[in-house]
């Protein structure tokens, strides 16, 4: 049998200044690791929704993302002589859809409005919603082709003002026709629920512009999608396309970058914290030395004495982690849990909910025990090596 | 639990430093008695703590053979000799080794933690050992609530909660003022007379030697010479040979 909780828990609240400071140094580091944590798996979450491998994206030869693509519309038409694209089965009509790419700049509502980011506006026909499968109309009515009028992913709707059903939204040169939103639409928490969508040719005309972004193509089932590409980068067509998956984890490489900066900051911080509870640790074995001495003399063997100190440091972190996570928690209540970010070559804003989850309070608690198991390593090594005779003769 | 009698047989122990040999007992042949109380006393560096250490499991002889009761104490691996220290030996130190978080009772109930055993019946012999030592009106307190001599006593409590054989007291009273000294040494008698227990105490004080049945003199590593104390009647079977 180990040494009961209450020996290490009181030993622990014997040094409390040593303890709160730990405690406080760990709390920090867990808090911004939780929070960094939700962040990623709702960004990933995000990303992975855009898994179609059938769906292609075709865009000029040396862009690198629709934003700075430019297709005219004769490439167009050598995409329809794709054999591997599908067809509608209703209408015959080959399952390509022309697409124009813009941005327009919109107030956040988390911070009421003092902030603006650039969310992005697609221009589609409705041959769309048969090319991007998951895109689908949850709240109000299409776009009307005649009609200055758009329909707004749910993402972007949450987190940007003015974009509720009924409202209106200035969008190029419209001028004193602005777009009015009728419809909100989901792309199951995919990155296209970030955007506008409203009609190709309007929106064409209203910011004055004669070629696509790009062009959007559904493969037939069962075709090598590997084909189709090099058929499309070839010497006749001479474009680039791209996999769904492979296009936004090129465009997603910022983020990435960002998210390793920010994995390694963490590294960091919790090196900080393990040497704080290290430290802690150290003092602990070095003020209790004719303790473990005795403990050993008494019967106690050195593992158990090991593990004394491993299970006091980790109960030193799990308090630390508690209130990391709670503090986490709290950051998120008081700044709201809706998050967009900046890093997308379109130069624009991909917006995603941070949702407390299993994960992420798993991947914290992983994170707990290994800064506190880890923490106590030297300092738990050091109390089992003690030299008894030696601390026994010490007065 | 019976008392064991403790044999050494030609014991020698040195320390090395910086690859120099430091020898601290030359050959030491000892008996001592199942239920004896012996008094060990010498100069400083006299060998009196080694050997108590090694008689205690804590160090091994650099030649020589101990033997506890049935236990050859230079056979037994560092793990055997743990698991036998929990069951066989009581330590009672000079400063008491109290853990200051715990109260009397949890101090004393450490021990008893190493073996499966209900916490009823953990809190029965803590109970007990307390009453022994006359302190089961202090269970609850710190050892920073409790006199000097109060501490001790839960040392001595720790020390037969087990009800252990053989008890090893490295200077209990060398603390502790006139009076204190005094009541510990009383309390080491009950536990010799009554509870028959085997006791060796290590003590510079020859009035805390004199409540010991036999002295034994160490000097430079060597059993200089016993003393049967003439107030307390030797127990039979006890004797030394040096």
């Amino acid at each position: 049998m180990a040494l009961p909780l209450k020996y290490h828990w009181r030993h622990l609240l014997s040094r409390r200044t040593s303890t709160l400071l730990t405690v406080l140094v760990v709390s920090a580091v867990v808090g911004v690791f939780t929070w960094m944590v939700g962040f990623a798996l709702a960004l990933r979450g995000s990303l992975a929704v855009a898994d179609d491998d059938h769906k292609l994206i075709v865009i000029k030869r040396g862009a690198t993302a629709e934003s700075n693509s430019a297709i005219i519309p004769e490439d167009e038409s050598r995409l329809v002589a794709l054999s591997d694209v599908a067809t509608d089965a209703a209408t015959g009509e080959r399952l390509i859809s022309p697409e124009m790419l813009t941005q327009v700049s919109l107030p956040r509502l988390r911070d009421a409005g003092r902030t603006s980011a650039n969310v992005a506006v697609r221009g589609v026909t409705p041959m769309a919603f048969k090319v991007h499968r998951k895109v689908r109309l949850v709240r109000g009515a299409l776009f009307d082709l005649g009609e200055p009028q758009i329909i707004v992913g749910a993402a972007a709707a949450k987190q940007f003002a003015g974009l509720e059903i009924g409202s209106t939204v200035q969008l190029g040169s419209s001028g004193n026709r602005p777009y009015r939103v009728v419809g909100i639409f989901s792309a199951d928490g995919g990155p296209m629920e970030s955007e506008i969508w409203g009609y190709l040719e309007s929106l064409k005309n209203a910011y004055g512009r004669s070629m696509y972004s790009s062009v959007n193509l559904r493969l037939r089932d069962g075709v090598d999608p590997q084909n189709v590409i090099d058929e499309v980068e070839g010497p006749a067509i001479q474009l680039s396309a791209w996999t769904e998956p492979a296009y936004w984890s090129q465009q997603s490489g910022l983020i990435k970058a960002y998210l390793m900066l920010a994995g390694s900051l963490i590294a960091v911080m919790s090196l900080a914290a393990i040497f704080a509870i290290a430290n802690t640790m150290f003092s602990s074995v070095a003020g209790r030395t004719r303790e473990i001495a005795m403990l050993r003399t008494i019967g106690f063997s050195g593992r158990q004495v090991l593990a004394g100190f491993v299970i006091e440091s980790v109960l030193l972190a799990l308090i630390g982690g508690i209130l990391g996570c709670a503090g986490a928690m709290a950051w998120l209540n008081l700044v709201g849990n809706r998050k967009d970010m900046f890093g997308m070559s379109t130069f624009t804003t991909m917006a995603f909910e941070i949702n407390p989850s299993p994960l992420m309070w798993g991947c914290s608690l992983v994170m707990v025990l290994a800064v506190g198991a880890l923490g106590a390593l030297w300092p738990a090594r050091r109390a089992a090596a003690l030299d008894v005779i030696t601390a026994l003769r010490q007065v | 639990m019976s008392a064991a009698d403790i044999e050494l047989s030609n014991v020698h122990k040195s320390y090395y430093k910086d690859r120099l040999e430091i020898p601290v007992l030359h050959g030491l042949n000892l008996k001592i008695g199942p239920g004896d109380f012996v008094a060990m006393m010498g100069p400083s560096g006299s060998g009196k703590s080694t050997l108590l250490h090694l008689i205690g499991g804590l160090d091994s002889p650099s030649d020589g053979s101990i033997r506890v009761g049935d236990a050859l104490l230079e056979r037994m691996t560092e793990r055997a000799l743990t698991a036998w220290r929990s069951r066989h030996v009581g330590f009672i130190f000079q400063m008491y080794h109290l853990v200051p978080v715990l109260t009397a009772a949890q101090n004393v109930e450490l021990p008893l933690l190493l073996f499966r055993m209900p916490a009823s019946e953990r809190r029965r012999r803590v109970e007990t050992a307390l009453s022994v030592v006359g302190l089961a009106d202090r269970a609850d307190h710190r050892p920073n609530q409790l006199s000097g001599g109060q501490e001790q006593r839960v040392a001595i409590a720790r020390a037969i909660v087990t009800d252990p054989e053989v008890i090893l007291a490295d200077e209990p009273t060398g603390d502790l003022d006139a009076r204190m000294s005094e009541e510990i040494l009383n309390l080491l008698n009950l536990l010799n007379s009554e509870f028959g227990k085997t006791i060796l105490m290590v003590t510079h004080d020859p009035r805390a030697a004199s409540h010991a049945r036999r002295i034994i003199h160490l000097d430079k590593g060597v059993l200089e010479r016993t003393e049967e104390n003439p107030v307390r009647q030797p127990m039979a079977g006890a004797r030394a040979a040096s």
